[in-house]
């Protein structure tokens, strides 16, 4: 009588069998395929800028020389102050997407400037539109600066996300052109990593505010007397490269007024000169807002994504372990094969 | 065969989830009643 061979499971089949094997490998390529797709196809939909948005800000030059418009003199002032607000219009965004085709961002913003007395020194307004995304201006009816229609380039307040380490084009409200703002190197602020970028307008001339610290003094009558406004500024900014927003701001500040009738002769008086730093309280809360919207950034640009992939490898491992152990040929038990060759051979 | 199924499968999610998220997008919100300051605040 023939022996009977150890028992043995048949050969499986080619490919994959086991539906756990098969879970496992699909859950790997959801996340493996989410990984690239939240980093490069979901973050630049999904990270913009809030349309309705609202913020305020203060800085203080302590101290600073200030005009005097009665004597036409400038004098040294304990304190000047600038509150800039910024407020997203929600309504314009939605009526200007229409036409434009893209999500977009209107601020409407304030700098208010007041004397040591909190008495107004110049109030500018200007509406600021932008890509919500890209932080690429969008030119609309309503852009402006202090009522003058104006046609922006490069960026204004805030850097796009993710910036890099180069020089950008920086729109100067005051004398209403763009220039480059220079990157100058990393640098540790309030524990966070920022870029730290400069710019330096020259000695511009520059337009009047529409409105006069003085009432009924009004723009229009100042320029008729050939008096001029010039303008000379550094600005800094310390920007987080994740989200692009600045966590401090400075500016090395100078405004004249030149000549005319008010200042016979050709002369020369300083309107405000000051150097302007964010107040510390206004830091620490930005500091604070920025920290937090960081991690967001960084959950959609990092965290996830190399989560994603790390957990893709891991489930596609654990799954052909699975699929190999499974492919195994198992012997049967060696007790039972004992046995059964001894009932083989004790039949003999 | 079976795998390349599963595989589909996975691939398919991943992209049903991004482009359903992509598409929803974030709420619009609306404009603050806050108004533009003439004064200085005196805490942010």
């Amino acid at each position: 009588m023939p022996r009977t061979p150890p028992t043995q499971r048949p050969a499986p089949p080619k490919g994959m069998r086991r539906p756990a094997s098969l879970a496992l490998l699909a859950c790997a390529v959801f996340f493996t395929a989410l990984s690239p797709l939240m980093r490069w196809y979901a973050f630049p939909r999904l990270a913009k800028i809030p349309p309705g948005q609202y913020q305020d800000m203060v800085l203080e030059a302590t101290p600073a020389t200030l005009i005097d418009y009665g004597t036409m003199k400038a004098e040294q002032v304990p304190k000047v102050t600038i509150v800039q607000t910024l407020k997203g219009n929600v309504a314009e965004a939605r009526r200007i997407e229409q036409t434009a085709g893209r999500d977009v961002v209107v601020w409407d913003t304030l700098s208010y400037v007041a004397g040591p007395d909190g008495k107004m020194v110049s109030e500018i307004p200007e509406r600021y539109i932008f890509d919500a995304h890209s932080q690429e201006p969008v030119h609309a009816t309503g852009e402006m600066v202090d009522g003058d229609p104006v046609r922006r380039a490069g960026i204004e307040y805030k850097w796009p996300f993710l910036t890099e380490k180069r020089d950008y084009t920086y729109f100067d409200a005051q004398t209403r052109t763009s220039a480059p703002i220079h990157y100058k190197g990393t640098r540790t602020f309030h524990g966070l990593e920022v870029y730290y970028f400069e710019q330096t307008i020259p000695w511009t001339k520059v337009p009047l505010p529409k409105k006069m610290p003085v009432k009924g003094i009004t723009p229009q009558a100042v320029e008729k007397t050939g008096t001029t406004r010039w303008y000379t500024t550094t600005r800094m900014f310390w920007v987080d490269p994740v989200t692009g927003a600045p966590v401090n701001g400075e500016e090395i500040h100078k405004e004249e007024l030149r000549g005319g009738q008010l200042l016979p002769g050709g002369g020369t008086v300083t309107a405000f000169a000051g150097h302007v730093r964010m107040r510390d309280d206004y830091v620490k809360s930005t500091v604070a807002l920025v920290s937090s919207q960081r991690t967001l950034v960084l959950l959609l640009t990092s965290y996830l994504p190399w989560g994603f992939l790390t957990l893709g490898a891991a489930l596609l491992a654990l799954s052909l372990l699975l699929e190999a152990r499974g492919r195994r040929p198992r012997k049967a038990p060696e007790s039972e094969t004992v046995q059964a060759e001894g009932v083989v051979s004790g039949g003999t | 065969m079976r795998a390349l199924t599963a595989a589909a499968v996975g691939l398919a999610a991943a992209l049903a989830l991004v482009l359903t998220a992509t598409a929803l997008g974030a709420p619009q919100g609306r404009t603050s009643p806050k108004p533009l300051l003439t004064t200085v605040p005196k805490h942010p």
